[in-house]
Parts: structure tokens; sequence; C-alpha cells
């Protein structure tokens, strides 16, 4: 198992955000998170990457045992968060944004590894000297996404990617998380675009108030739409354009 | 030709004012925090060098030292003070009983060793002003009338190099995009790897850095130190940061200098008492018309460096 999550509690004072989730990652899988608003999806994917210290609970990856390590150690040991609202910097140009993608490496190879991602975003190529913030919404995302993958993680958990995208940069998204899956990367993926995650991931968990209520194939939750619907509070495919509350 | 020579005056005055300042700065827009002990940081280093120049190491284990060497402990020292107030204000403090916002609890305790450490020193030296055993008189050219203290001039080169060093740090170094990344968005930040606690002491030791040598190049300037000699350089330089932008370099820089030729320019044409007046006036106007100030950004706060 490459990511193994057992017994994750994550709380903030009274808030019991996260609660008890058990969740993995094999190699080379797409998983989604599904649920509502304020399910504890962030909570959780926040916890993985280190950003907030869970309650209680254990994270290993490939093994190694990762629940007390700094998000620095982390990111070293291969995971990668896409933060939700993209948090690129947009104060930076866009090749100093790529390269916080690599802040802790000084090896020879960072460079080829920026051409990679260029390589991949002919978009960000051209735009190497501009300031981030004249990106627009998709290219943002594409530069966050970017970011992520120049250090050659071996698990990218992404969160909320196509919120606020449109239709046409949701799609070529959900493209890019199956190349890069072919390419050999794990991915943990939170979407409240219910259908379009379902499409690209091999399983899926529910959550709801913070607790993993159903955990199946993603055909199986594909065609469990009453099930998913209690839960995700009929979240469907125009979910993307029309959820709000990304920053609750 | 005096007023010539007092806008030169008004210059090397700026210098330092400018190095205060732009350590002001630095920690406003890299940490949106108000660091108080910047004077007293400034003052140690002028009489720690005072005190080693003139007595000699402690409990007599010493003579006099040579006056730069002197100088050059007491900015070292002033570097070692910064970093004591960063481990024991800011984040101390900050981890313990403030969340990554709160900025009300630094800014009193680093008021609080202000006030300690420059009564420490009052303690141990006395309130008195002290002559500063520096390079003598013989160090002044006359250029065509005008009075240039060769001292002076090197010391305005080394704050022009200084600031010109701290800025390509910033843009072009990885200690510098991650000290731009935390002041932008310290959550994003930490996901990637940056460790707070790792680059947050490197603005608190680049803060004694700058304060120390701009109290080590005020010694050698103006040949007096004391106790006090950073209250009013502490509240000049804010006034000259605020000018020119917070959180922006460049502005403390020009801010900094304006600060110091209006001080001059005042003392010439009205007399010293107008001073105060010019210059916090200055910063009001400034306050008013353009609150941003002369280089900043339109949004007031962080992530502008
Ligand atoms: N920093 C915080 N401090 C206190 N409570 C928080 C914090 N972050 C999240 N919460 C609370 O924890 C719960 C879970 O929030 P979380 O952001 O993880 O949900 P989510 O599933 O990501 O929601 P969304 O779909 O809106 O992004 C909510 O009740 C939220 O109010
Ligand atoms: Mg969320």
């Amino acid at each position: 198992m490459l990511l193994d999550v057992k017994g994750l509690d994550v709380r903030y004072g009274r808030t019991h955000a996260v609660k008890g989730v058990d969740l993995n990652v094999a190699e080379g899988e797409i998983v989604t998170v599904l649920g509502a608003n304020g399910a504890g999806k962030t909570s959780l994917l926040r916890a993985l990457q280190g950003a907030v210290r869970p309650a209680s609970g254990t994270i290993s990856l490939d093994g190694k045992e990762l629940s007390a390590a700094s998000p620095a150690a982390r990111v070293a040991s291969g995971m990668m968060l896409v933060p939700e609202g993209r948090q690129i910097f947009v104060s930076m140009t866009v090749h100093e944004n790529l390269q916080m993608g690599v802040y802790l490496r000084s090896d020879g190879d960072v460079a080829r590894d920026l051409e990679a991602v260029y390589d991949r975003f002919p978009n960000l190529a051209e735009r190497r000297d501009m300031k981030a913030s004249v990106l627009s919404g998709g290219e943002q995302q594409m530069l966050a996404i970017g970011r992520a993958l120049v250090g050659r993680p071996r698990l990218i958990m992404l969160d909320e990617p196509s919120l606020g995208l449109s239709p046409l940069f949701v799609s070529r998204l959900f493209d890019l998380i199956v190349e890069l899956n072919k390419s050999g990367i794990s991915i943990l993926l939170v979407e409240q675009n219910t259908t379009m995650a379902l499409d690209v991931a091999t399983r899926g968990y529910v959550l709801e108030l913070g607790r993993v209520v159903i955990e199946d194939s993603a055909a199986a939750l594909s065609t469990n739409t009453a099930l998913t619907e209690a839960y995700l509070g009929g979240g469907n495919e125009t979910s993307a354009l029309t959820t709000t509350g990304a920053q609750a | 030709m005096l007023l010539l020579q007092q806008l030169l005056n008004g210059v090397m005055l700026g210098s330092v004012y400018v190095t205060v300042a732009v350590a002001f700065t630095l920690t406003i827009g890299v940490l949106n925090f108000l660091n108080f002990t910047i004077p007293t940081l400034f003052m140690l280093a002028g009489m720690i060098g005072w005190a080693l120049a003139y007595w000699g190491l402690p409990f007599e284990m010493s003579g006099p030292l040579p006056w730069p060497m002197a100088l050059a402990v007491g900015i070292v020292v002033s570097i070692v003070a910064s970093l004591i107030v960063e481990r024991f204000t800011f984040r101390y403090l900050k981890t313990r009983y403030g969340d990554s916002t709160e900025h009300a609890i630094p800014l009193v305790s680093s008021l609080g060793f202000l006030l300690v450490l420059e009564n420490l020193v009052r303690i141990g030296y006395g309130t008195d002003a002290q002559r500063f055993p520096g390079p003598g008189a013989d160090l002044t050219m006359n250029i065509g009338g005008i009075f240039v203290r060769i001292p002076q001039v090197v010391s305005l080169f080394l704050v022009i190099l200084i600031v010109i060093g701290l800025t390509w740090l910033l843009k072009h170094s990885r200690i510098g995009r991650g000290l731009r990344a935390i002041a932008e968005n310290p959550d994003a930040a930490n996901i990637l790897g940056v460790d707070t606690k790792r680059v947050v002491p490197i603005v608190f030791m680049l803060t004694g850095l700058l304060c120390g040598l701009a109290g080590a190049l005020f010694a050698v300037n103006y040949g007096e130190v004391s106790p006090q000699m950073g209250e009013d350089i502490g509240t000049k330089a804010i006034a000259g940061m605020v000018v020119g932008g917070l959180g922006s370099i460049w502005g403390a820089v020009l801010g900094g200098l304006i600060v110091g030729l209006i001080e001059m320019l005042t003392i010439h044409f009205f007399g010293a008492d107008t001073v105060q007046v010019a210059v916090w006036g200055l910063l009001l106007l400034t306050l008013f018309v353009r609150p941003q100030g002369l280089f900043g950004h339109n949004s007031i706060g962080k992530g502008k460096l």
C-alpha cells in the first residue's frame, strides 16, 4: 500500500472535523474522496500533508511512518498537495512558483524537471517570467499542479481542482489527471464534481461530517446514485460551476 | 555652499535611517510584525562597541580594543540579541499562545525586550552619552569648501552595497524565495516544505546585522553613543519606512533618505526645534495622500517584498 491512513482524527478546538478515518491508496491508483461542504475533505488532506496536526491516527507512505513528520519531510518522501483554491504565489513569477515546488532540492536535476513541466504546459512556458497574477483561472490551476509535479512526487493529492473552472478546462483537467496517473503517479482526488471524479477513479470514499460512510469501487459508487446523492446533497456534474463555499 | 553641505549631511544621516528602516520593513514585509526591539539592537552595537573600545572586555580581561574590532563585536552582539528575541518572543509566544495570525503578542513582547535591554545598558553604563573613540578628524577631505568625512563616505557605500545584496538575496536566492513565499502565503509555503522555524530566524539575523551595522556607522560618524540613541533613530526610521511604503525595501531606502534630508533642511532653514514637526508632518501627509507610501502597493499589508 502506498498511502495508508488509520484512525485519523482532526480537531479544531471543539470542532471534530475528521473522525477516525481509515483510507488507503495503492501504487498506481486514483482514489477519490467525495463529500458535501464541510464534510472534512480539506482537513483530511491537510492532515495528510502535515499542515494540521492530527489529534490521533497514523499516516504512512510506502510503509514509512509519517504521522509526526514535518510537511517538508512528507514532501521529501514524495507526497504533494495541490491545495484548495490553488494557493499559487501571485507576487511571484510563474517560474518562481514552479521553483517553490522544488524548494527542498538542490540537485542537478532541478533544471531538467522544470523543463519537463514546461513541456507539459506550453502555456506556462510562454509566461515563464510573468507574474502569476496575470494567469487565467485555468492556467493558475495548471501552475498549481505544475508546482506539485516538478518534484516528481509519488502521490499527488488534489483538493477540489475543478472548482471555478470553465467546463472546457474541467475536462482538460480530468484528462490531465488520467495522464499523470498513467505516467506512474498515484492520485488522491477530493472533488465535489462527483460524476467526473468517479469517471477517472478506481475507488472512492464518501465522507459525511468527518466520517467515512461509504467506501466502494468507483463503478459501484457511480451506479449507486441514490446513496451518493443522499450524502452529497445532490452533488452532480454541474457542481463544478455552481458550488460555492470553497473558502468556507 | 552651506546648503550643499547640509544636503550632504542629510544624505549621510539618511543612510543611517535607511539601514534601520530596511530592518523594519523586512520584518513587516515577511512577518507582518513591527519589531520594536530594532532601536535597541541599534543602540546595543553602539554601546557595546563603545564599552569595548573604551574599557575593553568585562572583568578586566583585556585593555581597550581597537575601535573597528570593538564595533565588529558590537554587531555580533546585536545579531545574537536579535536571535534571542526571535527564540523567546516570536517563536515561543506565537506557537504556544497565539495562532499564526496573532500579531499583538510578538509586538508587545518585543516592546518588553526594548525596555529591558535599554535599561540593562543604563544600569551597566549609566545614562550619559559617551564619546566614541573612533577615527580622528584627520580623515576629513575639503572638496571645494564642502567637508566630506571619509568614514561617512565609506559607510554610505556600505549601506548601498548591503541594500543591493539584500535585494539580490530576496529576488534570486532560494532563501529569498522562501521568505517571499512566507510573506505572501505562509500556509502554502508550509505545504511545499518551507520550514518557518528555519526561515524566520534568518529575518531576525538580518535585522540584527542591519541594526548593528547602523549603530556602528552612527558611532563612527557622529562620535557619540548613549543608551537612548536608538529612540530618535528608531522613530525616524519608522517614519521613513511609512513614507517609502511598508514592506518595500527600496521604499525604505528612499524614505530614509528623504527623512534625513528633511531633517537637515529644516534645521538649516527653521532651526532644530522644527525637525519633529516636519518629519511627522510628512508622515501624516503621506498617510492622508498616499497611504501605501511612495513605493508601496495599493494594498496595505503583506507579501510585498
Ligand atoms: N482552521 C479551522 N478552524 C476551525 N474549524 C475549521 C477549520 N478548518 C475547517 N474547520 C471546520 O471543520 C469542518 C470541516 O471543514 P473542511 O474545510 O475540512 O471541509 P471540506 O469538506 O473541505 O469542505 P468544502 O467542501 O467546503 O471545502 C467544518 O465544520 C469547518 O468549519
Ligand atoms: Mg475543502
